[in-house]
């Protein structure tokens, strides 16, 4: 620390720290502000301001050089983040380059990140399904993992709150296993769609479609007005941040919010390198910063500190705040920290076409899509794989046109569409074990441009989840073959842990310090003022996207943190 | 045996042996917008034949009133992997000898009818990977490919032929077909 910024200690002392401005850390900060608390948002990106730091927003498609590829030049040097689905030439500016910070892959892992304002709070698919008691038993009943500390009683209230905030569009199911929540109008399924949904009302009763949540405003307009947000547009440009804050995101949303109520302050290109625990205070006293580009240290303190870095670098910064009393990284007496990641399985796809349903078509975009609930072991086990999947589910018609020819032929032909069959597909996003050996750690040697340890990452398929792949092609191609779709092509690609973005764990929710990380508030056991609410805090993964489960928990952390202080 | 079958026993039989890439001893400069491709205005200028070729502007614009050449080499100097770059660079090279020896006159002093005969046959040669035939329909088929996505995603044609919305707002999932 030889160039410790010595400002007085004071100026430097808030209520409350935030590390991370993404997704749950918007939601920390929201809640903390709201309740009075003066608090510090810790970013240790750029700053990106909701609307006039969207640069590609408005553009039209022959605006972009490259219509949206990425040049090859670009993909070399960055070849995991150019494995992401929404690396693309509009959105390129909110990743994280491979380069900027290096990870050690002891098993391939494409570790995809954004570090802005709102981190991927700005560029994620923005599905909200709740959770239920069959995820959160699931642990217990199936014998992996520990107990989750909470159930699904614990958290309603807060999804509830959650929901009615962001705005979440969606139908009230009725389905025990996703539970219904707070829901502006839904978007709707296409005729494509709605024929398998009753297909399968006839000959799998207990499985169905049901049109994804997602958080989008369709409604009430007048109260997301106060948040300067608008309804929806259907332009489908989510990732290049949405002009009508449309969608939510912590850049258009919460943390404008906190920012409303004067308590907020912000600091970007804050890279946080470990949290500070006193000893004679027995307890966390602050946060040892380091600026991204001028690598000067600062020291930032408060009462209660709120963890929010994203699942991994959240893992990276307990790991790196070593004491003597916390000599393997903070909170971990047990020595779990870093241990039980787990990720969500995407490999499996499937295609396929529809003849019939000649007269319809869809207009219009639709930033959701439908959705397969879990069927698989939700109410008992009943096959020779653990757990189960979910799975998106779509059908599309599109217009079609002959480009084989050239000349003239080809111009007529551009002009001359017709009605394409029904496109039908589904990708499944499968619940993955969180294992022991499935682990990050701190590199021992290897350092990043700030002179912290490089995050060594360590996690891999298993036999698990390679039966579940198997089952869910059998299943799905049964199903598409029955309901008389034709040029049904399965797929697994292979892909890497990673690319679902959903990578969880390394400081998980337990009853017993012994074997977990935090305690059923979210708070470390062995340093309760310090509160871990993004990704590194889930015990297992279930099937549903878990943003909306993280804003959750942050918001219920901040309220019992609140109500426990002095 | 017509002419079009004899090109392609031709093409077939004697893979590259009958083409002998013309070397260029001019000393005309290397356009600089597109460093990975080492092209001159005059290659460009044949570019712009075949993509007008290929959009000849008889229902359309034609393909140079939409600068679709430049669009062309951008996505090639840009968005190639090497070895396609390659292809399309040798091929554009090649692409005037090439017609000269197999179609009796040089691409670049046909006219359309001519053009676009000479391309369509060469896309449809079944000829040995390696042979100067299949290195010539790779040439054409990725510059169809990239004037093909440029013209579609045209301000041109995104304005004027087939309209796109920025703003939709609306989705309906079922809407009825008048006539389907």
């Amino acid at each position: 620390m030889a160039n410790l910024n010595i400002k007085s200690k004071q100026e430097n002392t808030y209520d409350a720290i935030v590390i991370g401005s993404g997704m749950s850390g918007g939601w920390a900060a929201k809640e903390l502000c709201e309740k009075g608390l003066k608090t510090l948002v810790l970013e240790r990106g750029r700053e990106v301001k909701h609307v006039q730091d969207y640069p590609t927003t408005n553009m039209m498609p022959w605006e972009f050089e490259h219509r949206g590829n990425i040049p090859e030049a670009v993909k070399k040097e960055n070849p995991v983040v150019s494995r992401c689905y929404a690396f693309r030439e509009d959105a390129q500016h909110f990743f994280v380059k491979d380069t900027e910070h290096p990870y050690v892959q002891e098993k391939p892992f494409d570790w995809i990140r954004g570090y802005q304002t709102g981190g991927k709070s700005l560029l994620w698919a923005r599905q909200v399904q709740r959770w239920s008691d069959f995820d959160f038993e699931g642990p217990a009943r199936d014998g992996f993992a520990v107990d989750w500390p909470i159930r699904y009683k614990d958290i309603a209230p807060w999804y509830s709150h959650v929901e009615k905030f962001i705005g979440v569009s969606g139908n009230r199911d009725g389905k025990p296993n996703l539970p219904d929540g707070e829901f502006l109008p839904p978007f709707e399924l296409t005729a494509g769609e709605q024929y398998f949904k009753d297909f399968l009302r006839e000959n799998y009763p207990e499985r169905e479609i049901i049109v994804a949540r997602c958080a989008h405003i369709t409604g009430n307009q007048e109260f997301y007005a106060k948040q300067g947000r608008a309804l929806c547009q259907n332009r489908t440009l989510c990732q290049r941040g949405c002009p009508f804050g449309g969608y939510f995101s912590s850049n258009s949303s919460t943390l404008p919010w906190a920012a409303k109520t004067g308590n907020l302050s912000m600091q970007h290109h804050a890279v946080v390198h470990s949290i500070i625990y006193d000893e004679d205070k027995g307890k966390a006293t602050g946060v040892r910063v380091i600026d991204a580009q001028t690598k000067e240290t600062t020291e930032y303190y408060a009462d209660v500190i709120f963890v929010n870095a994203s699942a991994l670098n959240t893992n990276l910064i307990l790991l790196n705040s070593t004491s003597n009393r916390f000599p393997n990284g903070l909170g971990n007496d047990s020595g779990v920290l870093g241990k039980y990641v787990a990720f969500h399985n995407y490999r499996a796809g499937i295609s396929g076409e529809y003849d019939g349903l000649k007269e319809f078509t869809t207009e219009g975009r639709r930033p959701t899509s439908g959705y397969f609930p879990r069927f698989r072991n939700v109410y008992k086990q009943e096959t020779d794989f653990l757990r189960g999947y979910a799975a998106g589910f779509s059908a599309n018609r599109s217009m079609i046109n002959d480009y084989s020819g050239i000349g003239d032929e080809l111009e007529k032909a551009m002009t001359r569409e017709k009605y394409g069959p029904w496109r039908v597909g589904s990708h499944m996003m499968g619940e993955t074990i969180p294992k022991e050996e499935s682990q990050v750690s701190l590199d021992p040697n290897l350092k990043d441009a700030w002179g912290i340890p490089q995050l060594k990452i360590s996690m891999d398929y298993d036999a698990n989840d390679e039966a579940m792949i198997k089952d869910y092609l059998e299943q799905m191609t049964e199903m598409f073959e029955a309901a008389g779709f034709t040029n049904i092509r399965t797929r697994d690609d292979k892909r890497a842990p990673g690319l679902d973005i959903h990578e969880m764990g390394g400081a998980r929710m337990g009853k017993d310090p012994k074997t977990s990380v935090l305690n059923e508030w979210n708070q470390i056991h062995s340093c309760p003022n310090v509160y871990v609410t993004d990704g590194a805090c889930m015990t297992s993964t279930s099937t549903q996207n878990p943003s909306l489960t993280y804003m959750a928990f942050a918001a219920r952390a901040v309220d019992h943190a609140v109500k426990n202080l002095g | 045996m017509d002419r079009r079958s004899a090109m392609k026993q031709l093409a077939v039989l004697t893979g590259g042996v009958i083409m002998i890439p013309s070397c260029d001893f001019s000393e005309e400069a290397i356009l600089q917008a597109y460093q990975n491709l080492n092209i001159t205005a005059s290659q460009k200028a044949l570019l712009t034949r075949v993509t007008n070729t290929i959009f000849p502007g008889t229902t359309l614009k034609r393909a140079e009133e939409i600068q679709l050449q430049d669009f062309v080499l951008v996505m090639c100097n840009d968005c190639l992997k090497e070895n396609q770059q390659q292809s399309f660079v040798l091929g554009l090279k090649q692409w005037d000898d090439f017609t000269k020896q197999n179609f009796g006159q040089a691409f670049s002093k046909m006219d359309q009818n001519e053009a676009a005969d000479a391309i369509r046959e060469t896309m449809s040669l079944e000829a040995a990977p390696e042979s100067d035939a299949a290195l010539l329909g790779r040439f054409l088929a990725i510059t169809k490919q990239f004037a093909l996505q440029g013209y579609l995603s045209s301000e041109y044609f995104m304005k004027e032929i087939k309209p796109y919305e920025l703003v939709p707002a609306r989705f309906f999932g079922s809407k009825k077909i008048e006539n389907a």
